[in-house]
C-alpha cells in the first residue's frame, strides 16, 4: 500500500558539521499523501527548512530515504535531481527571487523555457497562471516595478507552471503584512483544490497553519506533533 | 536556448561594466591588427625586394674551383629547365677604383646586360644612363650612385681600374644606379667579355643567376640543379636564412606579447563576471531550484564571456581596419634609400591576421570566462537561495 504516499520519508538525519555536529533532522519519518494541503511549525532552528530542502532534492540527507511517487530521490544523479525538481517539485521562498532582468511573464515563463517547452507554448501557459493569480495586468512588469505581495503571486505562479506535483513554500508569506498574506493563503489553498497538488508549507504564522489539513511540528529535528485539522 | 536569455540579460543590466569590457578587448585586438598588418608589411617588404633585387638562384663554381667553365651549355641547360625566367652568367672581381686623388675598391661584375636584366631588373634603377650601354665588349661602366658620389664623377667621366696582376684601364662612365641598399658603394658593372679579358681568364664565368617565375619554387631548383650538376647551387631563402629565422623569432617573441595584451583584455572579462556571478547568488540558486542543471548554468556565464568577447572582437576588427588604414596612408618623410624606396609605412592589410586576433581573443575571453561559470555552477543552491 506504499504506492498510495505521494512523499514517503523513512528515519532522515541530516548532520550539518564543520567541527560541531548539529543534527538537524533526527530520524524524521513521515508519509504524505497526493494533495494535502500541509503546514510545517516549530521554533526557530528546529530543522524546517532543512526538511523542506531535503524533499526539494535542493540538499542530500545525511541518513534515510525519501521516495517521491515511489522514486528514492537519495539514489538519483545530479541530472535527474535537477530534471525532477523541474518537473515534480514547485518552490516558494521567504523572498521571491524573481530574475531582477525579467518581467513577470518571463519569470513565470522560466521553467517551461529550461524543461524545453516551446516559446510560444510557454508565453500561453505562463499568462494562463498569471491570470489565475490575479496578475493578468501585470504581466509586462518587472519584479522592482511591483509590489512584495505582487512579487510572492509572481512566484506562485512559476512555482506552479510545471504543473509539479508538489510544491513547497519556506515561509511564503514571511515578508507580507498580514492582509497579504491572507490574500496568499487563499491563493494557495484555491490553486491546491483545484489542482489537487501537494502543498507543503513552513510558517512560524499558527493562525495560518491552523487554516491547512495537516501540521507537523518539528522540535530539535524531530517530529514531536502530526495532527489533522477538523478530525 | 533560456541560457543565451539569461546570459544576455545579465549583460544589459550591467551597461557600464559590460562597455569597459567591450572597450578593453577591442582594444587589444585593434592594437594586435595593426601590429600584424605592420609584421605582414614589413615581412612582405622584405621579401619582395630582396626577390626582386636579387637573384633567386646563384650558381657557383665547383668546391675547390674558382671559375665555371664552358658555362654556355650549363646556361642553355638552366634556361630550359621549367620555371625559369632568365639565367644570367656573371664574371665578378675585386679591383680598385681610381679618378683623380679619388681611389675606391669595388666588386667589379662582368653581365650581359639583356641577360642581367632578365635575372634582376636593373634598368629599373638607373638613375642616369643606360644599363644596355655596356652591351659590347667596349671600356665603358656602369657605377652606383655612392661610388660615384665618393670618387666625385659623372656621366661621361673616366675612371681607372686597378686590377691585380693587369694593366690599368681606363673606362668610361655611362650610367649609374641607386638602389637604396649598400650595394650603391661597392658595385659597378662593366661588359661580362671586356672582364675576361681584362682578368685573362678566358671565357669563363665566377657565377650565374637565375630568376624563377615563382620565388618560392627556387629552393628545390636549386637542390635539383646541385644533385644534377654538380655546382653549387644556392636559392635566396638558403642565402638569407639568417635573416628569416630572425623574423621568425621576432614573430614568436610578439606573440608572447599577443598573449599579455589578450588576457589584461580577459582579466576584464572575468573581472565582470566575477561581479555578475557575486551579485546574482541567489537567482544562480532559485534557477537551480527551478531545475537547471549546473552544465546549464556554466554555459549562461560561458556565453556572457563569449558574447562580451565578440562584440569587442567586432568592435576591434573594424578599429584595428581603421587605424592600419589611416597609418598605411601617412606619407613618412625620409629619404627614399633609408626603406628600400619606401615613402610610406609598409602595412599590409590582411584578411588571415583579423582571423587569427579574433580567434585568438575569443579562445583567451572563453578561457577567462570559465573560472566565474565554475564557480557558478559548483554554487550550493541551498547556500545560494538563503544568502539572500
Ligand atoms: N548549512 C548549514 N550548516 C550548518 N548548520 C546548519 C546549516 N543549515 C542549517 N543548520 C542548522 O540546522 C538547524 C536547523 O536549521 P533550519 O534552517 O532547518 O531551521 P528552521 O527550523 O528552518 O529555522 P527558522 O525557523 O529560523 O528558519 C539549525 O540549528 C541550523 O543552525
Ligand atoms: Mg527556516
Amino acid at each position: 500500500m506504499s504506492e498510495k504516499y505521494m512523499i514517503q520519508i523513512k528515519n532522515l538525519t541530516k548532520i550539518f558539521g564543520d567541527g560541531v555536529e548539529i543534527k538537524a533532522l533526527d530520524g524524521v519519518d513521515l508519509n504524505i499523501e497526493q494533495g494535502e494541503f500541509l503546514a510545517i511549525v516549530g521554533p526557530s532552528g528546529s530543522g524546517k527548512s532543512t526538511l523542506l530542502n531535503q524533499i526539494g532534492i535542493l540538499d542530500s540527507p545525511t541518513d534515510g530515504t525519501i521516495l517521491l511517487d515511489g522514486v528514492d530521490i537519495t539514489e538519483m544523479s545530479d541530472k535527474q535531481r535537477s530534471i525532477t525538481r523541474n518537473k515534480q517539485l514547485g518552490f516558494i521562498f521567504q523572498y521571491h527571487h524573481l530574475l531582477p532582468d525579467f518581467n513577470a511573464l518571463e519569470n513565470v515563463m522560466m521553467p517551461l523555457l529550461i524543461s524545453g517547452v516551446k516559446r510560444s507554448e510557454a508565453r500561453k501557459t505562463a499568462s494562463k497562471v498569471l491570470e489565475e493569480v490575479g496578475l493578468g495586468d501585470r504581466m509586462k512588469h518587472r519584479p522592482n516595478q511591483l509590489s512584495g505581495g505582487q512579487n510572492q503571486r509572481v512566484a506562485i505562479a512559476r512555482a506552479l507552471v510545471n504543473k509539479p506535483s508538489i510544491v513547497i513554500g519556506d515561509e511564503p508569506t514571511g515578508n507580507l503584512d498580514s492582509k497579504s498574506s491572507d490574500t496568499i493563503y487563499e491563493l494557495l489553498r484555491k490553486l491546491n483544490r483545484e489542482h489537487k497538488q501537494t502543498f507543503i508549507l513552513v510558517t512560524h504564522d499558527e493562525r495560518m497553519a491552523a487554516k491547512t489539513d495537516r501540521i507537523i511540528r518539528l522540535v530539535d529535528g524531530k517530529i514531536s506533533e502530526d495532527s489533522h485539522n477538523g478530525d | 536556448m533560456f541560457e543565451l536569455d539569461v546570459a544576455t540579460r545579465h549583460i544589459k543590466s550591467r551597461r557600464r561594466q559590460t562597455l569597459f569590457s567591450i572597450i578593453a578587448v577591442s582594444l587589444a585586438v585593434g592594437i594586435i591588427i595593426i601590429f600584424m598588418s605592420m609584421m605582414s608589411g614589413y615581412t612582405s617588404i622584405l621579401i619582395d625586394s630582396t626577390t626582386e633585387n636579387q637573384a633567386h638562384i646563384t650558381v657557383m663554381p665547383k668546391e675547390g674551383e674558382d671559375y665555371i667553365h664552358l658555362y654556355h651549355g650549363l646556361e642553355n641547360h638552366i634556361h630550359d629547365l621549367e620555371g625559369v625566367e632568365g639565367v644570367s652568367s656573371y664574371f665578378q672581381g675585386e679591383a680598385a677604383l681610381q679618378y683623380k686623388h679619388n681611389a675606391e675598391g669595388v666588386l667589379l661584375y662582368g653581365i650581359n646586360p639583356e641577360d642581367e636584366n632578365r635575372v634582376v631588373n636593373r634598368d629599373k634603377y638607373m638613375l642616369a644612363g643606360e644599363f644596355a650601354s655596356i652591351e659590347n665588349p667596349g671600356s665603358r661602366i656602369i657605377l652606383g650612385f655612392k661610388l660615384a658620389k665618393n670618387l666625385d664623377v659623372g656621366i661621361g667621366d673616366s675612371v681607372t681600374a686597378q686590377i691585380p696582376g693587369a694593366e690599368p684601364t681606363d673606362f668610361t662612365i655611362t650610367g649609374i644606379f641607386q638602389t637604396g641598399t649598400p650595394l650603391d658603394e661597392t658595385m659597378a658593372f662593366v661588359n661580362l667579355g671586356r672582364l675576361q679579358d681584362l682578368y685573362g681568364s678566358g671565357d669563363v664565368i665566377t657565377g650565374m643567376g637565375i630568376r624563377m617565375f615563382d620565388a618560392y619554387a627556387a629552393e628545390e631548383l636549386a637542390n635539383g640543379i646541385d644533385r644534377e650538376t654538380g655546382y653549387d647551387a644556392v636559392s635566396w631563402i638558403e642565402q638569407n636564412a639568417e635573416i628569416l629565422t630572425l623574423m621568425e623569432t621576432s614573430e614568436s617573441m610578439v606573440f608572447f606579447i599577443y598573449i599579455i595584451i589578450f588576457s589584461i583584455s580577459g582579466f576584464g572579462i572575468a573581472n565582470v563576471l566575477i561581479m555578475i556571478v557575486m551579485e546574482k547568488v541567489g537567482e544562480i540558486g532559485m534557477l537551480m531550484a527551478m531545475g537547471t542543471s549546473r552544465r546549464s548554468i556554466m554555459l549562461i556565464f560561458l556565453l556572457e564571456a563569449a558574447i562580451l568577447g565578440m562584440m569587442g572582437v567586432v568592435v576591434g576588427c573594424i578599429l584595428g581596419y581603421a587605424a592600419s588604414a589611416a597609418i598605411a596612408s601617412i606619407i613618412i618623410p625620409v629619404p627614399p634609400e633609408m626603406y628600400f624606396g619606401m615613402d610610406h609605412l609598409p602595412i599590409v592589410i590582411e584578411f588571415k591576421n583579423f582571423i587569427s586576433a579574433s580567434v585568438f581573443a575569443m579562445v583567451i575571453n572563453i578561457i577567462a570566462g570559465v573560472f566565474p561559470a565554475r564557480r557558478a555552477s559548483k554554487m550550493d543552491p541551498v547556500e545560494a537561495i538563503y544568502s539572500v
